[in-house]
Protein backbone atom coordinates (compact mmCIF):
# COMPACT_ATOMS: atom_id res chain seq x y z
CA UNK A 1 0.00 0.00 0.00
CA UNK A 2 1.17 3.24 -0.64
CA UNK A 3 0.84 5.22 2.34
CA UNK A 4 -0.20 8.85 1.26
CA UNK A 5 0.73 11.40 3.83
CA UNK A 6 -1.00 14.63 3.70
CA UNK A 7 1.91 16.67 2.46
CA UNK A 8 3.04 14.49 -0.42
CA UNK A 9 -1.00 14.65 -1.49
CA UNK A 10 -0.36 18.11 -1.44
CA UNK A 11 2.92 18.79 -3.31
CA UNK A 12 1.27 15.73 -5.48
CA UNK A 13 -1.57 17.93 -6.49
CA UNK A 14 0.93 21.15 -7.35
CA UNK A 15 3.01 18.91 -9.46
CA UNK A 16 0.09 17.68 -11.39
CA UNK A 17 -0.03 14.22 -9.71
CA UNK A 18 -3.78 11.97 -11.30
CA UNK A 19 -3.73 9.88 -8.06
CA UNK A 20 -3.42 13.03 -5.92
CA UNK A 21 -5.56 14.93 -7.45
CA UNK A 22 -7.72 12.61 -7.48
CA UNK A 23 -7.86 11.61 -3.75
CA UNK A 24 -7.34 15.59 -2.56
CA UNK A 25 -10.76 15.91 -4.65
CA UNK A 26 -12.62 12.92 -2.40
CA UNK A 27 -11.24 13.97 0.73
CA UNK A 28 -13.24 17.71 0.44
CA UNK A 29 -15.83 16.19 -1.22
CA UNK A 30 -16.24 13.51 1.02
CA UNK A 31 -14.85 15.71 4.30
CA UNK A 32 -15.92 19.20 3.76
CA UNK A 33 -15.59 20.77 7.14
CA UNK A 34 -12.93 18.36 7.74
CA UNK A 35 -9.18 19.11 9.02
CA UNK A 36 -7.36 17.69 6.30
CA UNK A 37 -9.88 19.27 3.69
CA UNK A 38 -9.36 22.71 4.96
CA UNK A 39 -5.29 22.15 5.21
CA UNK A 40 -5.70 21.56 1.44
CA UNK A 41 -7.29 24.27 0.50
CA UNK A 42 -5.57 26.09 2.66
CA UNK A 43 -1.53 25.25 1.42
CA UNK A 44 -2.93 25.07 -2.36
CA UNK A 45 -4.61 28.38 -2.25
CA UNK A 46 -1.44 30.31 -3.84
CA UNK A 47 -1.15 28.22 -6.09
CA UNK A 48 -4.86 28.53 -7.80
CA UNK A 49 -6.03 31.58 -10.07
CA UNK A 50 -4.23 30.37 -12.96
CA UNK A 51 -6.90 28.38 -14.93
CA UNK A 52 -9.85 29.67 -16.81
CA UNK A 53 -12.99 28.41 -15.30
CA UNK A 54 -15.99 27.71 -17.98
CA UNK A 55 -19.25 27.01 -16.53
CA UNK A 56 -21.40 24.84 -19.19
CA UNK A 57 -24.87 25.18 -17.84
CA UNK A 58 -28.51 24.67 -19.92
CA UNK A 59 -31.45 22.14 -20.25
CA UNK A 60 -31.36 18.31 -19.65
CA UNK A 61 -30.36 16.72 -22.84
CA UNK A 62 -29.45 19.91 -24.70
CA UNK A 63 -26.09 18.58 -25.19
CA UNK A 64 -23.85 19.42 -22.36
CA UNK A 65 -21.81 16.87 -22.27
CA UNK A 66 -21.03 16.29 -25.70
CA UNK A 67 -19.89 19.46 -26.30
CA UNK A 68 -17.65 19.50 -23.27
CA UNK A 69 -16.39 16.21 -25.32
CA UNK A 70 -15.26 17.89 -28.26
CA UNK A 71 -13.78 20.91 -26.58
CA UNK A 72 -11.72 18.90 -24.66
CA UNK A 73 -10.57 16.75 -27.52
CA UNK A 74 -9.97 20.08 -29.66
CA UNK A 75 -8.32 22.41 -26.62
CA UNK A 76 -6.45 19.76 -25.34
CA UNK A 77 -5.39 19.45 -29.32
CA UNK A 78 -3.97 23.01 -29.16
CA UNK A 79 -1.91 21.75 -26.13
CA UNK A 80 -3.58 23.13 -23.40
CA UNK A 81 -4.58 20.61 -20.16
CA UNK A 82 -8.27 20.84 -19.82
CA UNK A 83 -10.03 19.05 -16.70
CA UNK A 84 -13.51 18.45 -16.66
CA UNK A 85 -16.51 18.84 -13.67
CA UNK A 86 -19.74 17.24 -14.38
CA UNK A 87 -22.64 17.33 -11.95
CA UNK A 88 -25.19 14.89 -11.55
CA UNK A 89 -28.51 15.05 -9.33
CA UNK A 90 -28.63 12.61 -6.55
CA UNK A 91 -31.75 10.73 -5.86
CA UNK A 92 -33.77 11.85 -3.36
CA UNK A 93 -35.29 8.84 -2.10
CA UNK A 94 -31.74 7.13 -1.42
CA UNK A 95 -29.38 9.17 -1.67
CA UNK A 96 -27.45 7.62 -4.60
CA UNK A 97 -26.93 8.57 -8.13
CA UNK A 98 -26.51 7.30 -12.07
CA UNK A 99 -23.25 9.82 -13.01
CA UNK A 100 -23.88 9.63 -16.18
CA UNK A 101 -22.40 12.17 -17.57
CA UNK A 102 -19.15 11.12 -18.31
CA UNK A 103 -20.32 7.85 -20.83
CA UNK A 104 -20.86 11.09 -23.76
CA UNK A 105 -17.51 12.11 -23.69
CA UNK A 106 -15.66 9.12 -22.94
CA UNK A 107 -13.94 8.86 -26.13
CA UNK A 108 -11.59 12.10 -25.91
CA UNK A 109 -11.22 11.84 -22.58
CA UNK A 110 -9.17 8.68 -23.04
CA UNK A 111 -7.45 9.47 -26.48
CA UNK A 112 -6.94 13.20 -25.23
CA UNK A 113 -5.40 11.61 -21.59
CA UNK A 114 -8.09 14.59 -19.91
CA UNK A 115 -8.84 13.84 -16.27
CA UNK A 116 -12.63 14.51 -15.66
CA UNK A 117 -14.44 13.58 -12.42
CA UNK A 118 -18.06 13.37 -11.96
CA UNK A 119 -20.07 14.63 -8.99
CA UNK A 120 -23.45 14.02 -7.51
CA UNK A 121 -24.91 17.16 -6.04
CA UNK A 122 -26.03 15.53 -2.76
CA UNK A 123 -28.81 17.03 -2.74
CA UNK A 124 -27.59 20.88 -2.84
CA UNK A 125 -29.73 23.19 -5.11
CA UNK A 126 -28.68 25.31 -7.48
CA UNK A 127 -27.18 22.97 -9.94
CA UNK A 128 -23.89 22.50 -8.48
CA UNK A 129 -22.66 20.58 -5.51
CA UNK A 130 -21.22 21.90 -2.22
CA UNK A 131 -17.60 20.42 -2.88
CA UNK A 132 -17.27 21.88 -6.72
CA UNK A 133 -15.43 25.18 -5.24
CA UNK A 134 -12.57 23.43 -3.35
CA UNK A 135 -12.40 20.67 -6.53
CA UNK A 136 -11.64 23.14 -8.93
CA UNK A 137 -8.83 24.45 -6.96
CA UNK A 138 -7.58 21.46 -6.76
CA UNK A 139 -7.69 21.37 -10.48
CA UNK A 140 -6.47 24.35 -10.69
CA UNK A 141 -3.30 24.09 -9.04
CA UNK A 142 -2.90 21.00 -10.58
CA UNK A 143 -1.72 23.22 -13.66
CA UNK A 144 -4.82 23.27 -15.56
CA UNK A 145 -5.07 25.96 -17.78
CA UNK A 146 -9.09 25.46 -18.28
CA UNK A 147 -11.42 24.09 -16.26
CA UNK A 148 -14.57 22.81 -17.56
CA UNK A 149 -17.84 22.68 -15.35
CA UNK A 150 -21.03 20.77 -16.14
CA UNK A 151 -23.99 21.68 -14.47
CA UNK A 152 -26.69 19.39 -13.00
CA UNK A 153 -29.10 20.39 -15.92
CA UNK A 154 -32.12 21.57 -14.09
CA UNK A 155 -32.54 24.49 -16.32
CA UNK A 156 -33.73 27.53 -14.53
CA UNK A 157 -32.47 26.62 -11.21
CA UNK A 158 -28.70 26.36 -12.08
CA UNK A 159 -27.58 29.99 -11.20
CA UNK A 160 -25.01 29.19 -8.67
CA UNK A 161 -22.71 28.44 -11.24
CA UNK A 162 -22.50 32.49 -11.63
CA UNK A 163 -20.56 32.05 -8.47
CA UNK A 164 -18.11 29.51 -9.57
CA UNK A 165 -17.59 30.28 -13.24
CA UNK A 166 -15.93 33.11 -14.77
CA UNK A 167 -17.12 32.39 -18.69
CA UNK A 168 -20.86 31.00 -18.30
CA UNK A 169 -21.60 28.94 -21.62
CA UNK A 170 -25.52 28.70 -21.88
CA UNK A 171 -26.42 26.13 -24.00
CA UNK A 172 -29.93 25.80 -25.92
CA UNK A 173 -30.85 24.22 -28.98
CA UNK A 174 -34.29 23.39 -31.26
CA UNK A 175 -37.60 21.68 -29.59
CA UNK A 176 -36.99 23.57 -26.12
CA UNK A 177 -40.90 24.77 -26.40
CA UNK A 178 -41.72 26.27 -22.70
CA UNK A 179 -38.36 25.68 -21.54
CA UNK A 180 -36.93 28.24 -23.82
CA UNK A 181 -39.84 30.77 -22.66
CA UNK A 182 -38.94 30.28 -19.06
CA UNK A 183 -35.00 30.94 -19.89
CA UNK A 184 -35.93 34.27 -21.83
CA UNK A 185 -37.87 34.98 -18.78
CA UNK A 186 -35.38 33.96 -16.19
CA UNK A 187 -32.00 33.43 -16.83
CA UNK A 188 -30.54 34.70 -20.08
CA UNK A 189 -28.45 37.34 -18.04
CA UNK A 190 -26.32 34.84 -16.53
CA UNK A 191 -25.14 33.70 -19.86
CA UNK A 192 -21.96 35.28 -21.65
CA UNK A 193 -21.96 32.76 -24.49
CA UNK A 194 -24.92 31.51 -26.09
CA UNK A 195 -24.83 28.07 -28.03
CA UNK A 196 -27.85 26.79 -30.01
CA UNK A 197 -26.61 23.06 -30.46
CA UNK A 198 -28.39 20.63 -32.50
CA UNK A 199 -28.21 22.64 -35.82
CA UNK A 200 -28.73 19.86 -38.08
CA UNK A 201 -32.03 19.47 -36.36
CA UNK A 202 -35.05 21.56 -37.65
CA UNK A 203 -35.50 24.59 -36.11
CA UNK A 204 -31.91 25.00 -35.02
CA UNK A 205 -32.30 28.52 -37.11
CA UNK A 206 -35.40 29.80 -35.35
CA UNK A 207 -34.11 29.24 -32.11
CA UNK A 208 -30.80 31.06 -32.38
CA UNK A 209 -32.85 34.01 -34.25
CA UNK A 210 -35.17 33.82 -31.06
CA UNK A 211 -31.81 33.83 -28.75
CA UNK A 212 -30.07 36.90 -31.02
CA UNK A 213 -33.82 38.98 -30.88
CA UNK A 214 -33.99 38.41 -26.81
CA UNK A 215 -30.83 39.86 -26.66
CA UNK A 216 -30.92 42.77 -28.73
CA UNK A 217 -33.63 43.96 -26.62
CA UNK A 218 -31.90 43.36 -23.24
CA UNK A 219 -30.12 45.70 -21.59
CA UNK A 220 -26.45 46.29 -22.37
CA UNK A 221 -23.27 45.98 -20.50
CA UNK A 222 -19.86 46.64 -21.93
CA UNK A 223 -19.59 42.73 -22.88
CA UNK A 224 -22.08 41.76 -25.37
CA UNK A 225 -23.09 37.99 -25.14
CA UNK A 226 -22.38 36.19 -28.95
CA UNK A 227 -24.72 33.09 -29.96
CA UNK A 228 -22.90 30.44 -31.44
CA UNK A 229 -24.57 27.65 -33.70
CA UNK A 230 -22.91 24.48 -33.61
CA UNK A 231 -23.78 20.49 -34.54
CA UNK A 232 -21.94 18.69 -32.13
CA UNK A 233 -22.33 15.36 -34.02
CA UNK A 234 -20.02 16.68 -36.79
CA UNK A 235 -17.81 19.53 -34.19
CA UNK A 236 -19.53 22.22 -37.00
CA UNK A 237 -18.98 25.48 -35.24
CA UNK A 238 -16.72 24.45 -33.08
CA UNK A 239 -13.97 27.17 -33.89
CA UNK A 240 -15.69 30.17 -33.80
CA UNK A 241 -17.17 28.75 -30.33
CA UNK A 242 -13.66 28.40 -28.66
CA UNK A 243 -12.90 31.37 -30.32
CA UNK A 244 -15.19 32.94 -28.25
CA UNK A 245 -14.81 30.94 -25.26
CA UNK A 246 -10.78 32.97 -25.12
CA UNK A 247 -12.16 36.00 -25.69
CA UNK A 248 -14.69 36.07 -22.84
CA UNK A 249 -11.58 34.42 -20.44
CA UNK A 250 -9.35 37.20 -21.39
CA UNK A 251 -11.91 39.65 -21.13
CA UNK A 252 -12.74 38.52 -17.52
CA UNK A 253 -9.31 38.02 -16.36
CA UNK A 254 -9.57 41.56 -16.74
CA UNK A 255 -12.58 42.50 -14.41
CA UNK A 256 -12.13 42.23 -10.35
CA UNK A 257 -15.84 43.16 -10.15
CA UNK A 258 -16.12 39.12 -10.78
CA UNK A 259 -13.24 37.59 -8.58
CA UNK A 260 -14.86 40.10 -6.27
CA UNK A 261 -18.39 38.98 -6.46
CA UNK A 262 -16.79 35.60 -6.88
CA UNK A 263 -15.06 35.34 -3.90
CA UNK A 264 -17.82 36.89 -1.54
CA UNK A 265 -19.70 34.87 -2.70
CA UNK A 266 -17.91 31.27 -1.74
CA UNK A 267 -16.79 33.64 1.77
CA UNK A 268 -20.67 33.58 2.28
CA UNK A 269 -20.45 29.86 2.04
CA UNK A 270 -17.85 28.87 3.68
CA UNK A 271 -18.26 31.51 6.83
CA UNK A 272 -22.01 29.38 7.19
CA UNK A 273 -20.77 26.28 7.21
CA UNK A 274 -17.91 27.21 9.81
CA UNK A 275 -20.42 28.25 11.89
CA UNK A 276 -22.46 25.40 12.06
CA UNK A 277 -19.69 22.63 11.72
CA UNK A 278 -18.28 24.71 15.12
CA UNK A 279 -21.23 23.89 16.93
CA UNK A 280 -22.21 20.87 15.62
CA UNK A 281 -20.79 18.57 18.09
CA UNK A 282 -22.74 20.71 21.15
CA UNK A 283 -25.68 20.97 19.26
CA UNK A 284 -25.64 16.84 18.71
CA UNK A 285 -24.75 16.67 22.31
CA UNK A 286 -28.06 18.89 23.36
CA UNK A 287 -30.27 17.39 21.11
CA UNK A 288 -29.45 13.30 22.35
CA UNK A 289 -29.82 14.64 26.22
CA UNK A 290 -32.92 13.22 26.69
CA UNK A 291 -33.80 14.36 29.74
CA UNK A 292 -32.71 17.76 29.30
CA UNK A 293 -35.13 17.91 25.81
CA UNK A 294 -38.07 16.16 28.08
CA UNK A 295 -37.56 19.43 30.61
CA UNK A 296 -38.09 21.51 27.94
CA UNK A 297 -41.12 20.44 26.57
CA UNK A 298 -42.79 19.38 29.92
CA UNK A 299 -42.19 22.76 31.06
CA UNK A 300 -43.76 24.16 27.79
CA UNK A 301 -40.38 26.28 26.45
CA UNK A 302 -41.12 27.31 23.05
CA UNK A 303 -38.79 26.26 20.46
CA UNK A 304 -37.15 29.91 19.52
CA UNK A 305 -36.27 30.46 23.39
CA UNK A 306 -34.78 27.09 23.56
CA UNK A 307 -32.24 27.25 20.40
CA UNK A 308 -31.54 31.01 21.45
CA UNK A 309 -30.53 29.51 25.14
CA UNK A 310 -28.46 27.24 23.79
CA UNK A 311 -26.58 29.14 21.23
CA UNK A 312 -25.96 31.92 23.50
CA UNK A 313 -24.82 29.38 26.15
CA UNK A 314 -22.54 28.43 23.23
CA UNK A 315 -21.29 31.44 21.46
CA UNK B 1 -5.31 12.93 11.27
CA UNK B 2 -8.74 13.22 12.71
CA UNK B 3 -10.20 11.66 9.85
CA UNK B 4 -14.25 11.15 9.81
CA UNK B 5 -14.45 13.83 12.58
CA UNK B 6 -17.86 15.80 11.41
CA UNK B 7 -18.39 13.04 8.75
CA UNK B 8 -21.93 12.68 9.73
CA UNK B 9 -22.77 16.29 8.73
CA UNK B 10 -22.61 15.13 5.72
CA UNK B 11 -24.40 11.82 6.12
CA UNK B 12 -21.37 9.77 5.00
CA UNK B 13 -20.14 9.23 2.09
CA UNK B 14 -21.87 7.28 -0.56
CA UNK B 15 -19.96 4.43 -1.86
CA UNK B 16 -18.85 5.20 -5.31
CA UNK B 17 -18.62 2.49 -7.89
CA UNK B 18 -17.40 2.26 -11.37
CA UNK B 19 -19.48 -0.37 -14.07
CA UNK B 20 -17.57 -1.67 -17.07
CA UNK B 21 -17.84 -3.88 -19.59
CA UNK B 22 -14.30 -4.03 -20.69
CA UNK B 23 -14.74 -6.08 -23.80
CA UNK B 24 -17.23 -6.58 -26.91
CA UNK B 25 -20.01 -7.78 -25.25
CA UNK B 26 -23.77 -6.66 -26.19
CA UNK B 27 -25.07 -8.17 -23.23
CA UNK B 28 -25.92 -4.67 -21.38
CA UNK B 29 -29.52 -5.68 -19.50
CA UNK B 30 -27.72 -7.02 -16.29
CA UNK B 31 -25.35 -4.86 -15.81
CA UNK B 32 -28.11 -1.90 -16.39
CA UNK B 33 -29.84 -3.55 -14.29
CA UNK B 34 -27.23 -3.58 -11.61
CA UNK B 35 -26.51 0.10 -12.00
CA UNK B 36 -30.12 1.16 -11.24
CA UNK B 37 -30.03 -1.34 -8.32
CA UNK B 38 -27.20 0.14 -6.86
CA UNK B 39 -28.66 3.98 -6.81
CA UNK B 40 -31.53 2.68 -5.19
CA UNK B 41 -29.22 1.51 -2.44
CA UNK B 42 -27.49 4.71 -2.41
CA UNK B 43 -24.48 4.32 -4.38
CA UNK B 44 -23.04 6.61 -6.83
CA UNK B 45 -22.68 4.97 -10.13
CA UNK B 46 -20.58 5.58 -12.87
CA UNK B 47 -21.71 3.27 -16.03
CA UNK B 48 -19.58 4.19 -19.26
CA UNK B 49 -20.52 1.59 -21.18
CA UNK B 50 -18.12 0.12 -23.01
CA UNK B 51 -14.73 0.28 -21.80
CA UNK B 52 -12.48 -1.59 -24.72
CA UNK B 53 -8.93 -1.75 -22.30
CA UNK B 54 -7.89 -2.33 -18.96
CA UNK B 55 -5.92 0.60 -19.11
CA UNK B 56 -9.42 3.30 -19.61
CA UNK B 57 -11.22 0.69 -16.37
CA UNK B 58 -8.22 1.48 -14.69
CA UNK B 59 -7.51 5.07 -15.62
CA UNK B 60 -11.15 6.23 -14.80
CA UNK B 61 -11.42 4.15 -11.75
CA UNK B 62 -8.15 6.08 -10.32
CA UNK B 63 -9.85 9.51 -11.87
CA UNK B 64 -13.10 8.87 -10.06
CA UNK B 65 -11.48 7.45 -7.03
CA UNK B 66 -14.00 4.77 -6.99
CA UNK B 67 -14.26 2.40 -4.09
CA UNK B 68 -14.86 -0.37 -6.17
CA UNK B 69 -14.48 -1.56 -9.66
CA UNK B 70 -17.98 -3.97 -11.33
CA UNK B 71 -17.02 -5.84 -14.19
CA UNK B 72 -19.20 -7.33 -16.34
CA UNK B 73 -18.96 -10.17 -19.21
CA UNK B 74 -21.40 -12.55 -20.67
CA UNK B 75 -19.19 -13.53 -23.39
CA UNK B 76 -16.72 -16.13 -21.52
CA UNK B 77 -13.45 -13.75 -22.14
CA UNK B 78 -13.53 -13.11 -18.47
CA UNK B 79 -10.53 -15.03 -18.00
CA UNK B 80 -8.25 -13.32 -19.78
CA UNK B 81 -10.10 -9.87 -19.73
CA UNK B 82 -10.97 -9.49 -15.77
CA UNK B 83 -7.40 -10.73 -15.26
CA UNK B 84 -5.63 -8.07 -17.04
CA UNK B 85 -7.64 -5.62 -15.07
CA UNK B 86 -5.96 -6.82 -12.00
CA UNK B 87 -2.47 -7.06 -13.54
CA UNK B 88 -2.57 -4.02 -14.06
CA UNK B 89 -4.02 -2.80 -10.78
CA UNK B 90 -0.80 -4.46 -9.29
CA UNK B 91 1.54 -3.01 -11.69
CA UNK B 92 0.47 0.23 -10.55
CA UNK B 93 -0.11 -0.61 -6.71
CA UNK B 94 -3.34 0.02 -6.40
CA UNK B 95 -5.21 -1.92 -3.29
CA UNK B 96 -7.94 0.44 -2.34
CA UNK B 97 -9.98 -0.04 -5.15
CA UNK B 98 -11.90 -3.43 -4.67
CA UNK B 99 -12.36 -5.85 -8.29
CA UNK B 100 -15.77 -7.24 -7.92
CA UNK B 101 -16.77 -9.82 -11.18
CA UNK B 102 -19.77 -11.15 -12.34
CA UNK B 103 -21.81 -12.27 -15.78
CA UNK B 104 -21.68 -16.43 -16.78
CA UNK B 105 -18.70 -16.92 -15.28
CA UNK B 106 -18.81 -21.35 -14.86
CA UNK B 107 -18.19 -22.30 -10.94
CA UNK B 108 -14.62 -23.82 -12.25
CA UNK B 109 -13.44 -20.23 -13.03
CA UNK B 110 -14.18 -18.61 -9.80
CA UNK B 111 -11.49 -19.75 -7.44
CA UNK B 112 -9.12 -18.70 -10.20
CA UNK B 113 -10.61 -15.13 -9.80
CA UNK B 114 -10.69 -14.99 -6.01
CA UNK B 115 -6.85 -15.86 -6.20
CA UNK B 116 -6.46 -12.84 -8.20
CA UNK B 117 -8.50 -10.79 -5.70
CA UNK B 118 -11.76 -10.08 -8.42
CA UNK B 119 -14.55 -11.44 -5.98
CA UNK B 120 -18.10 -11.93 -6.81
CA UNK B 121 -18.12 -13.41 -9.37
CA UNK B 122 -22.06 -13.86 -9.39
CA UNK B 123 -23.99 -15.29 -12.29
CA UNK B 124 -27.28 -15.29 -13.42
CA UNK B 125 -30.12 -15.36 -11.11
CA UNK B 126 -28.26 -14.02 -8.47
CA UNK B 127 -30.54 -12.61 -5.99
CA UNK B 128 -29.89 -8.05 -6.39
CA UNK B 129 -29.40 -7.94 -2.40
CA UNK B 130 -27.39 -10.37 -2.70
CA UNK B 131 -25.08 -8.42 -4.83
CA UNK B 132 -25.48 -4.82 -3.41
CA UNK B 133 -24.89 -6.94 -0.03
CA UNK B 134 -21.46 -8.10 -1.25
CA UNK B 135 -20.26 -4.71 -2.86
CA UNK B 136 -20.97 -2.83 0.84
CA UNK B 137 -18.51 -5.10 2.24
CA UNK B 138 -16.37 -4.43 -0.18
CA UNK B 139 -15.93 -0.93 -0.11
CA UNK B 140 -16.05 -0.50 3.80
CA UNK B 141 -12.81 -2.79 3.77
CA UNK B 142 -11.26 -0.03 1.15
CA UNK B 143 -12.68 2.93 3.15
CA UNK B 144 -10.86 1.04 5.83
CA UNK B 145 -7.41 1.37 3.89
CA UNK B 146 -8.37 4.81 2.61
CA UNK B 147 -9.18 6.17 5.75
CA UNK B 148 -5.38 4.45 6.64
CA UNK B 149 -3.77 6.49 3.88
CA UNK B 150 -4.50 10.15 5.21
C1 LIG C 1 -30.75 -11.69 -23.43
C2 LIG C 1 -29.56 -12.39 -24.07
C3 LIG C 1 -29.03 -11.85 -25.23
C4 LIG C 1 -29.55 -10.54 -25.80
C5 LIG C 1 -28.85 -9.38 -25.05
C6 LIG C 1 -29.70 -8.12 -24.91
C7 LIG C 1 -29.01 -7.09 -24.06
N1 LIG C 1 -29.02 -5.87 -24.51
O1 LIG C 1 -28.49 -7.37 -23.00
C8 LIG C 1 -29.09 -10.70 -27.29
C9 LIG C 1 -30.22 -11.36 -28.05
C10 LIG C 1 -28.69 -9.39 -27.98
C11 LIG C 1 -27.94 -11.67 -27.15
C12 LIG C 1 -26.97 -11.84 -28.09
C13 LIG C 1 -25.95 -12.77 -28.03
N2 LIG C 1 -25.81 -13.73 -27.09
CO1 LIG C 1 -26.87 -13.82 -25.48
N3 LIG C 1 -27.94 -14.16 -24.00
C14 LIG C 1 -28.99 -13.55 -23.48
C15 LIG C 1 -29.50 -14.36 -22.27
C16 LIG C 1 -30.66 -15.19 -22.73
C17 LIG C 1 -29.94 -13.56 -21.05
C18 LIG C 1 -28.98 -12.46 -20.58
C19 LIG C 1 -29.71 -11.42 -19.75
O2 LIG C 1 -29.99 -10.33 -20.19
N4 LIG C 1 -30.06 -11.78 -18.51
C20 LIG C 1 -30.79 -10.92 -17.60
C21 LIG C 1 -29.78 -10.10 -16.76
C22 LIG C 1 -30.53 -9.22 -15.75
O3 LIG C 1 -28.97 -11.00 -16.06
P1 LIG C 1 -27.40 -11.11 -16.22
O4 LIG C 1 -26.91 -10.31 -17.36
O5 LIG C 1 -26.99 -12.51 -16.12
O6 LIG C 1 -26.90 -10.34 -14.91
C23 LIG C 1 -27.14 -10.87 -13.64
C24 LIG C 1 -26.02 -11.74 -13.10
O7 LIG C 1 -25.29 -12.38 -14.10
C25 LIG C 1 -25.19 -10.82 -12.29
N5 LIG C 1 -24.12 -10.05 -12.90
C26 LIG C 1 -23.91 -9.71 -14.17
N6 LIG C 1 -22.84 -8.91 -14.28
C27 LIG C 1 -22.35 -8.73 -13.05
C28 LIG C 1 -21.27 -8.00 -12.59
C29 LIG C 1 -20.97 -7.99 -11.23
C30 LIG C 1 -19.82 -7.21 -10.75
C31 LIG C 1 -21.77 -8.73 -10.34
C32 LIG C 1 -21.45 -8.72 -8.91
C33 LIG C 1 -22.87 -9.45 -10.81
C34 LIG C 1 -23.15 -9.45 -12.15
O8 LIG C 1 -26.13 -9.91 -11.79
C35 LIG C 1 -27.20 -9.70 -12.70
C36 LIG C 1 -28.46 -9.60 -11.92
O9 LIG C 1 -28.71 -10.78 -11.22
C37 LIG C 1 -28.24 -15.22 -21.93
C38 LIG C 1 -28.51 -16.57 -21.29
C39 LIG C 1 -28.66 -16.43 -19.81
N7 LIG C 1 -29.70 -17.01 -19.30
O10 LIG C 1 -27.84 -15.80 -19.13
C40 LIG C 1 -27.58 -15.38 -23.30
C41 LIG C 1 -26.10 -15.60 -23.42
C42 LIG C 1 -25.38 -14.68 -22.43
N8 LIG C 1 -25.80 -15.17 -24.79
C43 LIG C 1 -24.88 -15.92 -25.36
C44 LIG C 1 -24.41 -15.71 -26.69
C45 LIG C 1 -23.43 -16.74 -27.19
C46 LIG C 1 -24.85 -14.64 -27.47
C47 LIG C 1 -24.38 -14.29 -28.88
C48 LIG C 1 -22.87 -14.39 -29.08
C49 LIG C 1 -25.03 -15.07 -29.97
C50 LIG C 1 -26.12 -15.93 -29.51
N9 LIG C 1 -25.84 -17.19 -29.48
O11 LIG C 1 -27.21 -15.44 -29.29
C51 LIG C 1 -24.88 -12.84 -29.07
C52 LIG C 1 -23.74 -11.87 -28.80
C53 LIG C 1 -24.22 -10.43 -28.60
C54 LIG C 1 -23.09 -9.45 -28.42
N10 LIG C 1 -22.96 -8.46 -29.30
O12 LIG C 1 -22.30 -9.55 -27.52
C55 LIG C 1 -24.38 -17.01 -24.44
C56 LIG C 1 -22.99 -16.72 -23.90
C57 LIG C 1 -22.14 -17.96 -23.84
C58 LIG C 1 -20.82 -17.78 -23.15
N11 LIG C 1 -20.67 -16.99 -22.14
O13 LIG C 1 -19.91 -18.46 -23.54
C59 LIG C 1 -25.54 -17.08 -23.38
C60 LIG C 1 -25.04 -17.51 -21.96
C61 LIG C 1 -26.59 -18.05 -23.89
C62 LIG C 1 -26.05 -19.47 -23.97
N12 LIG C 1 -26.32 -20.29 -22.98
O14 LIG C 1 -25.43 -19.81 -24.94
N13 LIG C 1 -28.03 -12.38 -26.00
N1 LIG D 1 -28.69 15.67 -33.46
C1 LIG D 1 -27.85 16.08 -32.51
N2 LIG D 1 -27.82 15.42 -31.34
C2 LIG D 1 -26.96 15.84 -30.39
C3 LIG D 1 -26.09 16.93 -30.59
N3 LIG D 1 -25.36 17.10 -29.47
C4 LIG D 1 -25.76 16.15 -28.60
N4 LIG D 1 -26.72 15.38 -29.15
C5 LIG D 1 -27.42 14.24 -28.52
O1 LIG D 1 -28.23 14.71 -27.47
C6 LIG D 1 -28.33 13.72 -26.43
C7 LIG D 1 -28.01 14.30 -25.08
O2 LIG D 1 -26.67 14.71 -25.06
P1 LIG D 1 -25.86 14.98 -23.72
O3 LIG D 1 -24.53 15.47 -24.11
O4 LIG D 1 -25.95 13.83 -22.81
O5 LIG D 1 -26.74 16.16 -23.11
P2 LIG D 1 -26.61 16.85 -21.67
O6 LIG D 1 -27.07 18.24 -21.83
O7 LIG D 1 -25.25 16.65 -21.13
O8 LIG D 1 -27.67 16.00 -20.84
P3 LIG D 1 -27.85 15.95 -19.24
O9 LIG D 1 -26.50 15.93 -18.61
O10 LIG D 1 -28.62 14.71 -19.03
O11 LIG D 1 -28.63 17.17 -18.87
C8 LIG D 1 -27.38 12.60 -26.84
O12 LIG D 1 -28.13 11.59 -27.43
C9 LIG D 1 -26.47 13.25 -27.86
O13 LIG D 1 -25.94 12.35 -28.79
C10 LIG D 1 -26.15 17.62 -31.86
O14 LIG D 1 -25.44 18.59 -32.12
N5 LIG D 1 -27.04 17.14 -32.77
MG1 LIG E 1 -24.68 15.79 -19.33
Amino acid sequence: MILLKLDELIQGIINGDRRSVSRAISIVENEQVSINAKKIVKEIFANTGRAHIVGITGPPGIGKSTMIGNLSAMLSGTGRKVSVVAIDASSPFSGGSLLGNRIRMQDSLTRHGVFMRSLANRGLKGGLSRSIWDTVKILDASGSDIIIVETVGAGQADLDVVNLAETIVMVLGPGLGDEIQAIKAGIMEIGNLFVINKMDLPGAFIAQKDIEETLAMSPKGVWKPPVVGVNSLTREGYEDLIREIDRHGKFVKKSSDLAFRKFRAELEITIDEELRSRFYEEIRAFLSDNEKIRNLMEKKTDPYSAAENLINSLA
Amino acid sequence: METGKNQSLFNGRPIKILLAKPGIDGHDRGILVLAKAFRDAGMEVIYVGLLPTPEEVVDTAVNEDVDVIALSLLNGAHMTVFKKVADLMKARNINDIAVVGGGTIPEADKPKLEKMGISGNYGPGTPISKIVEHITERAAEMRKLKSMEE
